[in-house]
């Protein structure tokens, strides 16, 4: 199917975000990290407002602090000098520099800085590494997968370009997709765990960004995968990648330690929960543990129950590209016309989908969703969605208006089966009002 | 400024200096936090509820910024619309000012709003693309204000970014329109945004008193109000220096008398009302104040009689970023609540002064370094609170430590009397809360169990 796009010259109401903020969140889900912006102090401050106001969680960043003169004269200096704090600091496990638009368009050549820093340093048991994420290109979902792929090669080049000496059968590694709450997270672990399957998550925020007491603050991230972990993800036995926009980085694992990857674009609904443990069964050689039939058929039974009003309602789905798939998929299989899919930018998966698919704002969502039954998108959808007289259900991030956001859980049967419910009730309430 | 007493009298101000932007200290790499001038600039204009505000730039400067700050709106939502040109790889090679042409065009044509302000950004500043041309060609061409703001983030702080979102109100709009009636008892509010409606609460107090307000600058303010702003009798410049500026440009240009002044605390709230009656000149509006004050300072008392009993001697941590600290410091003493820390980061050298006047050495006074400071300013202070924006809450959450947030994301008032009840009754309900007691417990479970055997 072809993808569409509105022919607006201005973003009215964006639904996009710039690609930093996604490696910004990638790198929230490594243990003792700290991801720098090199840029002006704006955009950490954006991106730890909104990321916090999202999980409502402390949001480890940093900035390059760049001003006007820096930029023209020497944007390196600001580099090193942000390099020699954090590390002198905190030293953290993780130091993710991430390039803004302004340090792409100043073309500066940050990555050498930062690998003569390294050296000259002689870092050894952490890990410095550096990504270019200009905001002209892409948004969350390319930002964040980016990141995991260049945190990917930096644990690879840690570990030394070996392969590794041994196998371990039982245990597999999980990339999830960024828009993968952490509940989500947690859950899609838990269910591979009750294989009895050992798995090695990167990044990880269902421990860094679920909300926990431990010890207090840190500028650095508390949670999240701790380094060696990640070494240890070259002696699996296979990546399970969650979400197109995780096959590039369990491709480098393939390409460089010969781990096969196996990928599923979405574990939300029926059929993809369904393959899922089913391909679980066959790696783990172990049945399916009795906990899923009961979840199934609590989920068929909820969909029975659901359907009623779920029958001939229309929807506007507007989400990051892997998050509007998956949820485009469950809605199918809930009878839902899809009046339109929106999403921020362009990937390689939405050229393969049967579906058709708009690159958009949220203005295209509300000039489609005139008539139509629910808006899906994230919380800035809140005031266009009346307008076109929808009923609106946040999802995606940021949401700031609903408590737990960052904690339902959408995938498996049972995150299937809460969101069955929860949109269902939605059409309920609205439905019941007349029409 | 308080307005100094000499002889009996006030003194108003004088205009004669502009207050001095001291240099701002160069953020630490590594160790920066707060806003660019951007946000800043952004942060005084979009409660300009009827106008459009369209950003020059790539997605991240509006994408990650925007429905972020709780200005209300009594009316039009116009501003809460996010516009960008939201440029791509092939507009800043080749060039983006046709594409904000027609940006311009297409929100004038379908919106159709009294004006669009037009906000440059790292990326356009550094390719040096001609905003302020293109500004000016548009609004010759479509008569409508098209205006521009040069604030790109990269040349300085948030308060920066105020006060040239100041000088482009001076330049551009104040002075361009005409209120259809004034009175003598016009008073514009300057650097007050509505948020969680407080200028409501502010604008029914002085109503009672007789008085009226000609702009709001900008909190629910509208395009064409804040052009007739030149025809005020006064001036308040509500604890807002980075705005200082504006005010003192407008007594020199339009003789309109100015003073500053803040709605944080009884205390406060009354001072500001007498300052402005007295700045109206007009006796019978002094006397109506003086009465207002008397009254609604005698049932707060009363209304605040149980708070007070369970706040008095409570120790807080206030962490502002600066500007209102000497503000809510008075609000909180009124209270009975201690102040034994202050953050002074962001803060001038008479906001200083201020806060010195109102807590002296009993305090800590925290420059900078946000979090780490914050925490260790509790725990050396042994402070029951902390009491800062949004960005600090879920540090103070982290360290179980009651938190109330008084920056600009949060959704209760606290300007007025009315508002001291609100902040009052938040700080209560905050300290008394039950969880505090449930997460200092560990599991039952937990703990040494015996087993049976
Ligand atoms: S620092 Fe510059 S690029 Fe970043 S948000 Fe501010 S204006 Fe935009």
């Amino acid at each position: 199917m072809p993808i569409k796009s509105a022919t607006k010259p201005v973003s009215v109401n964006p639904l996009k975000v710039g690609q930093p903020l996604g490696g910004v969140l990638a790198l929230q889900g490594m243990y003792r990290s700290m991801p720098l912006l090199h840029g002006a102090q704006g955009c950490s401050a954006f991106s730890k407002a909104l990321l916090t106001r999202h999980f409502r969680e402390p949001i480890a960043v940093q900035t390059s602090a760049l001003q006007e003169m820096d930029v023209i004269f020497d944007a390196d200096r600001n580099l090193e000098e942000a390099l020699d704090h954090i590390w002198s600091k905190h030293h953290p496990d993780v130091i993710g520099v991430i390039s803004t638009a302004l340090t792409e368009v100043a073309g500066v050549d940050f990555q050498s800085r930062v690998k003569a820093f390294k050296r000259e340093r002689a870092l050894k048991d952490s890990l410095l590494f550096s990504i270019s994420l200009p905001d002209f290109h892409g948004s969350l979902e390319t930002g964040y997968s980016s990141t995991v792929e260049s945190l990917m090669d930096a644990v690879l080049g840690l570990a030394g370009g070996k392969s590794p000496k041994k196998q371990r059968r039982t245990q597999v590694n999980l990339l999830p997709a960024s828009y993968l709450t952490a509940g989500d997270v947690m859950e899609i672990k838990d269910i591979i765990a009750s294989f009895g399957l050992e798995v090695i998550t990167l990044p990880d925020i269902s421990t860094s960004l679920s909300g926990h007491l431990l010890t207090g603050f840190s500028p650095l991230t508390r949670g999240g995968t701790p380094l060696d972990s990640a070494c240890q993800m070259l002696e699996s036995s296979c990546t399970i990648a969650i979400g197109a926009s995780m096959e590039r980085p369990a491709r480098r694992l393939t390409h460089a330690a010969g781990i096969p990857y196996h990928l599923f674009t979405g574990l939300s609904g029926l059929a993809a929960s369904d393959a899922f443990i089913h391909f679980l069964q066959k790696i783990s050689r172990e049945p399916a543990p009795v906990r899923f039939r009961w979840q199934r058929e609590n989920l068929l039974d909820s969909m029975l129950d659901a359907h009623f009003y779920y029958s001939g309602a229309s929807a506007v789905v507007a989400l990051e590209p892997d998050h509007m798939l998956s949820t485009a998929a469950w809605l199918e299989e809930m009878g839902v016309e899809l009046k339109r899919l929106i999403t921020p930018c362009s990937t390689p998966a939405l050229q393969k989908t049967e579906r058709e698919v708009w690159i958009g704002d949220l203005d295209d969502a509300e000039e489609s969703a005139q008539g139509v039954d629910l808006w899906i998108s994230n919380s800035h959808g809140r005031k266009g969605a009346p307008r076109a007289g929808a009923s609106f259900v946040p999802a995606g991030l940021p949401v700031y208006d609903e408590l737990g956001a960052h904690t339902s859980v959408s995938v498996g049967y049972r995150g299937t089966m809460e969101w069955v419910n929860k949109v269902g009730n939605v059409l309920l309430t609205e439905r019941g009002k007349g029409g | 400024m308080e307005p100094a007493v000499s002889n009996g009298r006030l003194e108003v101000s004088c205009g004669k200096k502009i207050p001095k932007s001291t240099p701002c200290p160069r953020p630490v790499p590594g160790e920066a936090s707060g806003g660019c001038s951007f946000d800043g600039a952004q942060i005084t204009l979009i409660p300009i509820a009827d106008a459009a505000h369209l950003v020059h730039g790539p997605i991240a400067c509006l994408g990650n910024s925007w429905e972020s700050r709780g200005s209300l709106s009594s009316g039009p939502e116009l501003s809460a619309y996010g516009f960008t040109t939201d440029l791509g790889e092939q507009d800043i090679i080749f060039g983006s000012e046709q594409k904000l042409h027609e940006s311009i065009r297409y929100i004038v044509s379908r919106f159709a709003p009294p004006a669009v302000f037009v906000y440059t950004t790292c990326v356009t500043a550094l390719t040096g693309e001609d905003i302020e041309g293109v500004c000016k060609a548009e609004s010759e061409q479509l008569g409508t204000p098209i205006i521009p703001v040069n604030s790109p983030g990269f040349v300085g702080s948030k308060n920066l970014g105020t006060r040239l979102a100041g000088d482009v109100l001076f330049q551009h709009i104040i002075g361009s329109t005409e209120p259809e009636q004034t009175t003598s008892h016009d008073i514009n509010l300057i650097g007050e945004y509505n948020i969680a409606g407080e200028m409501w609460h502010i604008e029914r107090l002085m109503q009672q008193a007789g008085m009226s307000i000609l702009s709001r600058i900008t909190g629910d303010g509208r395009f064409r109000e804040v052009g007739w702003a030149h025809r005020a009798k006064a001036n308040m410049v509500v604890c807002s220096r980075a705005l200082l500026g504006l005010a003192v440009q407008m007594e020199r240009k339009y003789g309109i008398p100015y003073f500053e002044g803040s709605f944080y605390g009884a205390k406060e709230t009354s001072y500001s009302l007498r300052q402005m009656a007295y700045l109206t000149g007009d006796r019978d509006v002094e006397r109506r104040v003086d009465k207002l004050a008397a009254r609604e300072e005698m049932r707060l008392s009363l209304e605040l009689e149980p708070y007070r009993k369970q706040l008095k001697g409570k120790r807080a941590v206030l962490y502002t970023g600066g500007v209102k600290s000497w503000s809510v410091i008075t609000a909180l003493q009124e209270l009975g609540i201690k102040v034994v820390g202050v953050g002074t980061n962001k803060s001038t050298a008479e906001d200083v002064s201020r806060i010195a006047d109102r807590i002296g050495d009993d305090a800590e006074y925290i420059p900078e370094g946000g979090a780490r400071q914050i925490l260790k300013t509790v725990r050396s202070r042994k402070a029951d609170m902390v009491i800062a924006g949004g960005r600090n809450m879920y540090m103070a959450l982290k360290e179980q430590i009651p938190f109330v947030d008084i920056n600009q994301e949060r959704h209760k008032a606290y300007a007025g009397y009315d508002g001291l009840l609100s902040l009052a009754k938040q700080l209560v309900h905050t300290l008394q809360h039950p969880v505090w007691e449930l997460t200092a417990k560990l599991a039952p479970w937990e703990e040494e169990t015996e087993f049976a055997d």
